[in-house]
């Protein structure tokens, strides 16, 4: 890919700023690899849910997958900054060529960009066929989440009303998701799953949790005044705990 | 419209294709308008949301039913009888017949100010308040679409034909050229409305 | 101006063009303004009791609004010529003359002056203007972003903050390079005597400045609390101030239409004599990409302004639910118009960028053919992804598969751009100034900015991502960091030839690095803080956010630090800069044959080209 200014010359390659470029490629894919990763997985939150644990690997994937493209032209930046330079009023004298293209090189460069392209759309395509299937489950718990100013309210297939929502470990639930006045946006932060709340329509969204805890839901969709405030959080708990609760929450309910 | 450099004088011919193309691009800007609205037009009667495209009856009013399109036609038919008549005169013009040019002029001025009447006479006599639906706010949406149009149709269409009557386009007439590619958008534009209307 | 005044007594029209100026403009919307205000005040109705939606204050404040624009346009002229043409008395070359501001000083840049080079001055004006308060808007938000639970503004007026910096500064990125450069600049460079339609491109700037006024009468009623996307219902629900953002955003589609067909009919009618397409300067390409990009793309956007207006004002119910209406058909129409946008901004900005690449590497440009397959790929395709805006609205999620391939696809064609810029720089002598470093700055932020757009491509991840900080700082990479990196090079590069001064070098320099380090401090907080989870448009957040949003209200105050440096540097080199040379840069583009001050008509004879522009190269000399 470097051969790109000199397509007579049979042995570019051994041409002193290819090799320095060549090295540098590598280390700077080395580098921004390893940094993009690095940055991306200690600012993510710590996942919840396999769906969370999905769109972290992706991160990487992705972030490993561009390394080589981003370090190539870091790479040949370096060597032309750090080759002479000229300041001054006037110009320098002009280059010592007048390539004014490469095909090889651009057509590497195409394929190339194409080949990770494709990778991307293939990799995204499997996880997003997985996210489609989890919503048609009929097996999950079903819960109806209603957006209005500026709170969220969590219905129960038993008629359990909260505004915590409450989850068991390791079942799949699917939401169905409508708003009462504007646009809302549910998104359970840790567990990488979100979708708007529509008035006058119903979403669907799926996700299983993975783990013990408590996890926030913001909203994540200007929705007026107190947007900001929009939040709650999410108590994932053991099966047991969670009929107990939803047990104790459609009593009084029906008592009400 | 008649935009010229304000320098050297430049060969009619230039000017006119020059002026041509920018019609024609300002005109790129308005046909993605007019398809943004059958755009909302298919797809809110598509969504039908909460089956408030024609809503059923309540108590306070009974069901929406929706108007025949007859007049949305009607009004298609008068411009595409405008456009026929502009562009009768624009023979006129290319065969140096300065009354078969006037005249033309003059009864495409009359075609757009005859649709706009019918127009404006259809749009107050219907039997709907802007929020009985959403078919109801598209019926208006295109009636306000239409009277933009042809109010501008009047104005270009009197220019055109004063101008004509005033001679001026003797010689080079790339003017009425231009206001023809106008008429013919205006028709087209009309029709997408009355198309649309058809099928409530 | 001798022959006007004799003429003058002849035609008595001529009289009201030399009395137009900006300020009969001015008295005269406000009149207008005003008169319509009473008047709806008198005779619209009362609201009936029990209504399902009060319109009447917006039916008065749209009148109103609607009074000022036609009170302004008419003060200003702008109704001379289709009037003149109506009556069939066509303007006469003496008073075309005086349109064009032949002989007539600094006064001419307060009227229709129909002379590209001033309308060309205009822009620059305007477009620091918005900056300015765009940014003036953005520093507030960074401070009460400062420190966690320290929200020192009202939720209600940083809302309003958020939406108006928002628009503001898309409207300030839409015109900062098509704007001051493809008006000055671009006509020259092709070496044509004026734009196509002088009058149509006075028309253009103009309407900014009236729809300018809409948008600050907004933020005494009310503000435009719903963010720059303005959402329906979020926005029917919204005070008064959202009929301001209504007028803006119509009347600037208008303005923005009127300056795409001007400048697409320049470039493919107007070229110098042998200046075919392959001889074309790669900057005039991407104006007419990007202008040609927002002729189709701005009436949708106009028409969900009208629509939401319709709403509004007359309670119709196109966005309401209740009423048969729908939020995503909103969302569409926006985003159609959306996506486009910001590639509107993006490609001039990389173009002018490449225009400058060969100047300062004294080398021809790398794969010009390469650069046109880029932006005409990028226009094509642009059209095709909005909904990827959409994946998370649920409206259609079986498109987002496909949305999904069209955006990712979009990454073929800018990574051509960058195999251009990169094979430009690669074996060039480098010339190290600030326009030089500028393609360096592009190409690391906008690097960045094209990765974490993959990321958000992709679906899956995007369920994390959509409407968090990440988002923010993704499309300030772009926008900021890509584009109006190349706006504020071609800022430098350009300023001799528009202002026959050079822009003063160390202050360029430390305004770049300023910028340069701020945005990225700025930004690459906000990444992290996105990435923890912290949505968009708060105005408070939880305490785990502190860090990250203390980095970038750091990073922000650096990046004003360094744009108020330009703005000194603007002025003050404006005013006692060294003389510029006819071709300070060595260039071989047109604009760079003809003296300072420009006459009027740019060239005596007009040029005739014979070769493209990037004939750098030892051979050539």
């Amino acid at each position: 890919m470097v051969d790109v200014m000199t397509p007579q010359t049979p042995q570019w390659w051994k041409k002193p700023d290819v090799k320095k470029t060549a090295i540098l490629w590598v280390i700077c894919t080395a580098v921004i690899g390893f940094v993009g990763v690095e940055f991306h997985v200690r600012s993510m939150v710590r996942p919840a849910s396999e769906t969370m644990s999905g769109v972290i690997s992706l991160m990487r994937i992705f972030t490993w997958a561009a390394a080589p493209v981003a370090g190539l032209v870091g790479a040949m930046c370096i060597t032309v900054l750090t080759s002479k330079r000229h300041y001054g009023d006037n110009p320098p004298a002009e280059a010592d060529h007048e390539i004014r293209n490469s095909p090889r090189a651009t057509a590497l460069w195409v394929v190339v960009s194409g080949i990770l392209c494709l990778f991307a759309l293939v990799t995204g395509m499997i996880v997003l066929q997985q996210d489609n299937k989890a919503v048609l489950d009929t097996q999950a718990i079903q819960i109806n989440v209603t957006g209005q100013q500026w709170v969220w309210n969590f219905d129960y297939a038993n008629g359990a009303r909260s505004q915590d929502l409450y989850l068991p470990v390791n079942k799949p639930v699917v939401f169905h998701i409508t708003s009462k006045d504007v646009k809302h946006s549910f998104w359970i932060v840790q567990m990488g799953i979100k979708m708007d709340a529509n008035p006058g329509y119903t979403t669907e969204t799926a996700v299983t949790p993975d783990k013990i805890g408590v996890f926030d839901v913001r909203c994540a969709e200007l929705c007026g005044l107190l947007h900001a405030y929009m939040q709650t959080k999410v108590h994932v708990v053991s099966q047991a705990d969670y009929d107990a609760w939803l047990t104790a929450h459609a009593a009084t309910e029906a008592g009400a | 419209m008649s935009v010229e450099t304000h320098a050297h004088h430049e060969h009619p011919d230039v000017v006119g294709s020059r002026n041509r193309l920018g019609v024609i691009l300002l005109l790129v800007a308005d046909i993605s308008f007019a398809l943004s609205m059958v755009f909302v037009y298919f797809y809110l009667r598509g969504q039908n949301v909460n089956d408030m495209w024609l809503p059923a009856a309540t108590a306070d009013r009974p069901a929406i039913l929706p108007i025949s399109s007859s007049s949305a036609w009607i009004v298609t038919a008068v411009c595409a009888f405008g456009a026929l008549t502009h562009i009768y005169g624009l023979r006129g013009a290319r065969a140096h017949n300065q009354t078969q040019l006037k005249l033309g002029s003059l009864v495409a001025l009359v075609a757009s100010i005859i649709a706009i009447a019918i127009q404006v006479n259809t749009i107050s006599s219907v039997p709907f308040t802007f929020n009985d639906g959403a078919y109801v706010s598209c019926l208006y949406m295109f009636a306000f679409l239409n009277f933009v149009h042809l109010a501008l149709t009047i104005f270009i269409s009197l220019g055109n034909w004063n101008r004509a009557r005033l001679g001026l386009y003797t010689e080079n007439f790339w003017h009425v050229d231009i206001v023809r590619i106008w008429w013919i958008w205006m028709t087209v534009s009309s029709l997408l409305g009355a198309f649309c209307l058809t099928y409530p | 101006m001798t022959t006007l005044t004799h003429k003058s007594v002849a035609a008595p029209g001529k009289s009201i063009i030399e009395k137009l100026n900006v300020f009969t403009a001015l008295a005269l919307g406000i009149i207008t303004a005003v008169v319509v205000w009473r008047l709806s005040l008198a005779f619209l109705p009362q609201d009936a009791d029990g209504a399902t939606m009060f319109t009447r204050e917006d039916k008065i404040t749209l009148l109103s609004m609607c009074g000022w624009f036609v009170g302004f346009m008419t003060g200003i002229g702008a109704l001379v010529g289709p009037f003149r043409w109506l009556m069939g008395k066509d303007l006469s070359h003496d008073e075309n003359m005086f349109l064009a501001g032949q002989d007539m000083g600094p006064k001419r840049y307060l009227r229709y002056t129909t002379d590209h080079k001033v309308v060309g001055i205009q822009y620059l004006f305007i477009t620091i203007l918005i900056f300015f308060l765009g940014g003036g808007l953005a520093m507030l938000i960074r401070t009460n972003l400062g420190h966690a639970t320290g929200g020192w503004i009202h939720p209600q007026a940083y809302n309003s903050i958020v939406g108006t910096h928002g628009i503001l500064m898309i409207v300030g990125t839409i015109i900062m390079v098509t704007g001051p450069f493809g008006n000055f600049i671009m006509p020259i460079m092709i070496g044509a005597r004026d734009m196509a339609f002088p009058r149509l491109n006075a028309l253009s700037f103009w309407l900014i400045v009236a729809a300018a006024v809409p948008l600050m009468w907004g933020q005494f009623i009310g503000g435009i609390s719903t963010g720059w996307s303005a959402y329906n219902p979020l926005a029917s629900q919204a005070p008064l101030g959202m009929d301001g953002y209504i007028m803006y955003i119509c009347i600037f589609a208008v303005s923005t239409m009127v300056a795409g067909a001007n400048i697409t009919t320049t470039v493919v009618k107007m070229r110098a004599k042998g200046m075919t397409w392959n001889r074309t300067p790669i900057f005039i390409y991407g104006t007419v990409a990007s202008v040609a990009l927002a002729l189709p793309a701005f009436p949708v956007f106009f028409l969900s302004q009208v629509l939401s207006a319709f709403d509004r004002a007359l309670g119709t119910t196109f966005y309401n639910t209740a009423g048969g209406g729908s939020g995503w058909l909103y969302e569409n129409l926006f985003w159609i118009m959306g996506h486009p946008e910001v590639y509107v901004i993006l490609i001039p900005a990389i173009a002018a960028l490449m225009e400058m690449a060969p100047v300062f590497t004294r080398r021809p440009l790398f794969s010009f053919n390469v650069a046109i397959m880029g932006i005409a790929g990028i226009s094509g395709l642009s059209a095709l992804v909005w909904a990827h805006h959409m994946y998370m609205s649920g409206w259609a999620p079986l498109l987002n598969a496909p949305f999904m391939i069209t955006t990712e696809l979009i990454s073929i064609p800018t990574g051509m751009l960058f195999l251009v810029l990169v094979g430009t720089l690669w074996r060039g002598r480098l010339w190290m100034t600030m326009p030089l470093m500028s393609i360096f700055a592009l190409l690391w932020n906008f690097m960045i900015g094209g990765i974490t757009g993959i990321y958000l491509s992709d679906v899956p991840a995007d369920a994390f991502l959509h409407g968090s900080m990440y988002v923010t700082a993704h499309f300030h990479y772009t926008l900021m960091g890509a584009g109006l990196t190349g706006a504020l090079a071609s800022l430098v590069y350009w300023f001799p030839k528009m202002t026959g001064r050079m822009f003063d070098k160390t202050l360029s320099w430390v305004s770049f690095w300023l910028v340069q380090i701020g945005f990225n401090v700025a930004f690459v907080g906000m990444f992290a803080v996105g990435l923890a989870g912290q949505p968009r448009r708060v105005e408070s957040y939880a305490p785990t956010f502190n860090t990250g949003n203390l980095i970038t209200t750091i990073g922000a105050y650096t990046i004003m630090i360094g744009m108020l440096v330009l703005l000194y540097g603007v002025i003050s080199s404006a005013r006692n800069g060294v003389k510029a040379p006819k071709n300070p840069w060595q260039a071989k583009t047109l604009e760079w044959t003809v003296d300072y001050p420009i006459p009027l008509e740019n060239f005596d004879v007009l040029p005739i080209v014979t070769a493209d522009a990037y004939g750098y190269g030892k051979a050539k000399s």
